[in-house]
């Protein structure tokens, strides 16, 4: 670098850094292999061997407004091949951990969210509300376990001794389950909104790279259309991740993520037509349009047949969802700890998932079988899990879901990576 | 009972200063020594830096002395098979492979003639070939023809043995076994050049004109394959363009644990080859260049060279463009840019792993990298012990013959 930097370490960012994963940084000496045999890696200023040195020096506005972090998708060669064992994987990822703990607001939640010991309080929160619930309709029905029979006419569920399991009696959507839904997802954009405009506040103050040859820059709509396409969808960064002699595990692992990814859209649809069905019949009703209104509700009506088109929606993303979630279980189980190691923002996030799956698939077949002693508490679980997942997510390792999308579109708009076309 | 005599296991710089220094305060020495020839790695050189001296210098006044002191018996070809007893009381069994050339043998070279086929050559690391007759170079010692009769066939061997004015083949040679008792063994068993094949990401030995720095030495040497032209060996032209690549395979928690301390060093005095010999343009990529104490000075006199670049950067990445030219892949981590580049000719800065790497070692533990520490009346020299250069080496067999001889003495 022709231009004198002094360097003013933060000694303890890189403390920080050390704690959450990047634990063996202070062993990288410079030789640069991780920037040559990343796949991903651009030419100018490639990643990650820039990143280990402002780490050691304990640059931190530079890392924590890094732009390259989340064009990383750690496939772990960079880690293999290191010299040293220092890791840069790690370090890149550790880095991602401390953007999601940091990007989003109310810092409390990112403390919690960042180490076991913040499970409990955060677990406690809806586990109290639907616990509360519970205890209450419970009152209500006459029984914690209580089974019911479908009213037609008043579009309601009556308990009776020997009617079904059904989990929208004792936690009714209109009341229970659908307001708090909402409300979470309501926290849950607000978070990601803040969050976004400080991701990009920070990508804004870095110094931008003047492209020769370039005509113009596409704007942050293009580009991000560009990434849904191309690296959502396609998960073209996912796959050019893997080189010519990656290891199946790590080929499955693009595959796993992709169809869970699929699997989430899935259940997405699943739950956006259910909630149209719902409450766009009680609108339709209410509104004299009864016929319709009727039509409309009764394809939102739960629990809803197998033969259902929905319910076959559901089934099929519960099944890809439990594909994704093995293929990804498996590679994270059977990573060298020398090469590539796992944090606590790894492990919460898979094991959430499969308890979100676990719990919904175990509550669907539980409720068929009539076993309601298994039935009711897994589905309780079911919701303090989806709850978990949802309430959480910008402070969670599936916030990349929206700051790698925001980080690849801008990136895209400055130049640092090409339009999916232009690979 | 007891003995005072001293085996050395490797006859390279490092045994031979060691049974010389001590054979010549009257002790009895054996060296034991794979090759057909003493003299190892340093005979393979072209120079040896900092003087950029031949092997001749150095080896020469070596062997005058072994010639002259009865105390120091060589045994060419031969290697430990094991080790019984202790310190001051080892019983060593030695076995020797047939030479099929006895000491009869004038070195006048009309085997060689009379001998029809060749096979790389191991003492050119593959860049050169020899017959089934040879000579491994021409400053051999001991001086004398060897015969691989496993590469040839009854006929050719019966037209070698015919070949020889002197009757110094002798087909009917068996491999012997060879009882030695003695009191302390030093083992100098030296290094080989880490195997390339293992570097994948550098092509792993399968792209054209990548060489190693060994194989690059035998290419400058006057008695190497191209009579000290360095061409490339998939066509025979001279490269314009050169990079060497440091650290190939050491300082590398997946291969070479380790600083193999003289690749710096021989690469820049590779650098001073190429330029005595024309002028083409080199790039030596390196993550620190080390060239500790006095060689700093010699790397200060090699950067004055005006086309030469020195890139800090490892090159992670090389492959063949398809016509021969290896394309090196590296960051220069001064100027944070990724960019590929096309050579001639690619050198590998290979480290030195220990010779005995991989096989059973008769005497003496090793530590986690694979050097040979010392035990009980055993003793380590030379790059057995650890990464030398010929000056540390020698100084080291110096130091093993002082134990050798403090371990045997008054026994």
């Amino acid at each position: 670098m022709s231009n004198t930097v002094k360097v003013q370490p933060d000694l303890k960012f890189v403390k920080e850094l050390q704690a959450v994963g990047g634990d063996s940084l202070k062993k990288c000496y410079q030789c640069a292999t991780c920037s040559v045999v990343c796949p991903l890696s651009p030419d100018d200023n490639p990643y990650p061997r820039k990143e280990m040195v402002w780490a050691q020096w304990g640059l931190k506005d530079r890392l924590v407004n890094d732009i390259d972090i989340w064009l990383c998708h750690n496939c772990g060669t960079c880690s293999d091949l290191c010299p040293r064992g220092a890791k840069p994987g790690d370090l890149l990822s550790a880095l991602r951990n401390m953007a999601y703990r940091n990007l989003a607001p109310l810092p409390i939640i990112g403390k919690w969210m960042s180490s076991s010991a913040g499970m409990l309080p955060l677990a406690a929160i809806p586990a109290l509300i639907y616990g509360i619930i519970w205890v209450l309709m419970a009152g209500k029905v006459g029984s914690f376990l209580p089974r019911f029979e479908w009213d037609a006419a008043n579009h309601a569920w009556i308990p009776t001794a020997d009617g079904k399991i059904v989990f929208g009696g004792l936690f009714p959507g209109d009341y229970t389950i659908d307001p708090i839904f909402m409300a979470v997802f309501a926290f849950m954009l607000w978070a990601f909104y803040a969050g976004v405009r400080n991701m990009i506040k920070a990508f804004d103050a870095q110094p931008k790279t003047f492209i020769v040859g370039r005509k113009s820059a596409p704007t942050m709509l293009a580009a991000f259309i560009d990434t849904v396409k191309y690296e959502i969808l396609q998960h073209t960064q996912f796959n050019d991740c893997n080189d010519a002699d990656a290891d199946e595990l790590d080929v499955k692992r693009a595959k796993g993520h992709r169809w869970l990814m699929f699997a989430f859209i899935a259940l997405l649809i699943v739950t956006g037509v259910v909630a149209t069905g719902h409450w766009g019949g009680w609108l339709l009703r209410t509104l004299g349009i009864t016929g319709l209104g009727e039509i409309v509700s009764a394809i939102g009506h739960t629990p809803m047949p197998f033969y259902h088109p929905i319910k076959l929606l559901a089934l099929v993303g519960a099944g890809l969802g439990v594909y994704g979630l093995v293929a990804l279980t498996k590679r994270r189980v059977n990573l060298d700890a020398a090469k590539q190691s796992s944090s606590w923002y790894d492990w919460y996030l898979i094991t959430l998932v499969w308890v979100v799956f676990g719990t919904g698939i175990g509550a669907m077949v539980f409720r068929v079988m009539g076993a309601g002693l298994l039935a009711y508490p897994t589905y309780y679980v079911h919701l303090i899990s989806v709850f978990m997942l949802l309430a959480y997510l910008p402070w969670s390792k599936l916030g990349h879901l929206v700051y790698r999308t925001v980080a690849l579109s801008y990136a895209k708009k400055i130049g640092r990576i090409p339009m999916g076309a232009d690979k | 009972m007891s003995n005072n005599s001293i085996l050395v296991v490797g006859g390279g710089f490092a045994g031979i200063t060691a049974a010389l220094e001590a054979a010549e305060v009257g002790y009895e020495v054996y060296i034991v020594e794979t090759n057909p020839y003493l003299g190892g790695r340093v005979a393979q050189l072209n120079q040896y830096f900092p003087k950029l001296c031949p092997p001749s210098c150095g080896l020469e006044i070596q062997f005058q002395r072994i010639k002259n002191n009865p105390k120091v018996k060589v045994l060419t070809m031969a290697s430990v098979a094991s080790v019984s007893g202790s310190a001051g009381d080892y019983d060593v069994k030695i076995t020797q492979r047939p030479r099929y050339v006895n000491e009869r043998c004038t070195a006048c070279g009309d085997c060689e003639t009379a001998a029809v086929t060749t096979v790389d050559s191991e003492f050119d690391f593959g860049v050169g070939k020899r017959k089934t007759a040879y000579k491994t170079h021409p400053f051999m010692f001991p001086m004398r023809y060897v015969v691989d009769a496993d590469n040839a066939s009854d006929s050719e061997l019966a037209a070698i043995k015919d070949a020889c004015k002197y009757d110094a083949v002798d087909l009917d040679d068996k491999a012997r076994s060879i009882d030695l008792k003695v009191g302390t063994i030093v083992v100098a068993t030296g290094w080989k050049p880490y195997d390339i094949a293992k570097l994948t990401n550098l092509g792993g030995g399968k792209v054209p004109n990548v060489v190693t720095n060994m194989q690059f030495e035998r290419l400058a040497a006057p008695n190497g394959p191209t009579g000290g032209k360095i061409l490339r060996p998939s066509d025979g032209t001279e490269p314009k363009r050169i990079a060497f690549v440091q650290c190939a395979g050491s300082r590398d928690q997946n291969h070479l644990n380790y600083c193999s301390y003289i690749c710096c060093m021989a690469s820049l005095k590779h650098v001073r080859y190429i330029r005595e010999r024309g002028d083409a343009n080199v790039t030596v990529y390196y993550i620190d260049l080390r060239t500790p104490g006095r060689y700093d000075k010699f790397k200060v006199m090699t950067e004055a060279d005006d086309k030469l670049t020195l890139v800090k950067g490892k090159v992670a990445a090389i492959v063949d463009d398809g016509f021969g030219n290896p394309v090196v892949t590296v960051e220069n981590a001064i100027t944070g840019i990724k960019s590929d580049e096309k050579y001639d000719m690619v050198v590998l800065a290979t480290g030195m792993e220990p010779s005995i790497a991989g096989l059973k070692v008769p005497a003496g533990a090793v530590d986690a990298d694979g050097f040979v520490i010392d035990g009980d009346g055993i003793i380590a020299a030379g790059c057995a012990k650890q990464p030398f250069d010929v000056m540390k080496t020698a100084q080291s067999g110096t130091a093993a013959a002082m134990k050798a001889i403090k371990t045997v003495v008054g026994r």
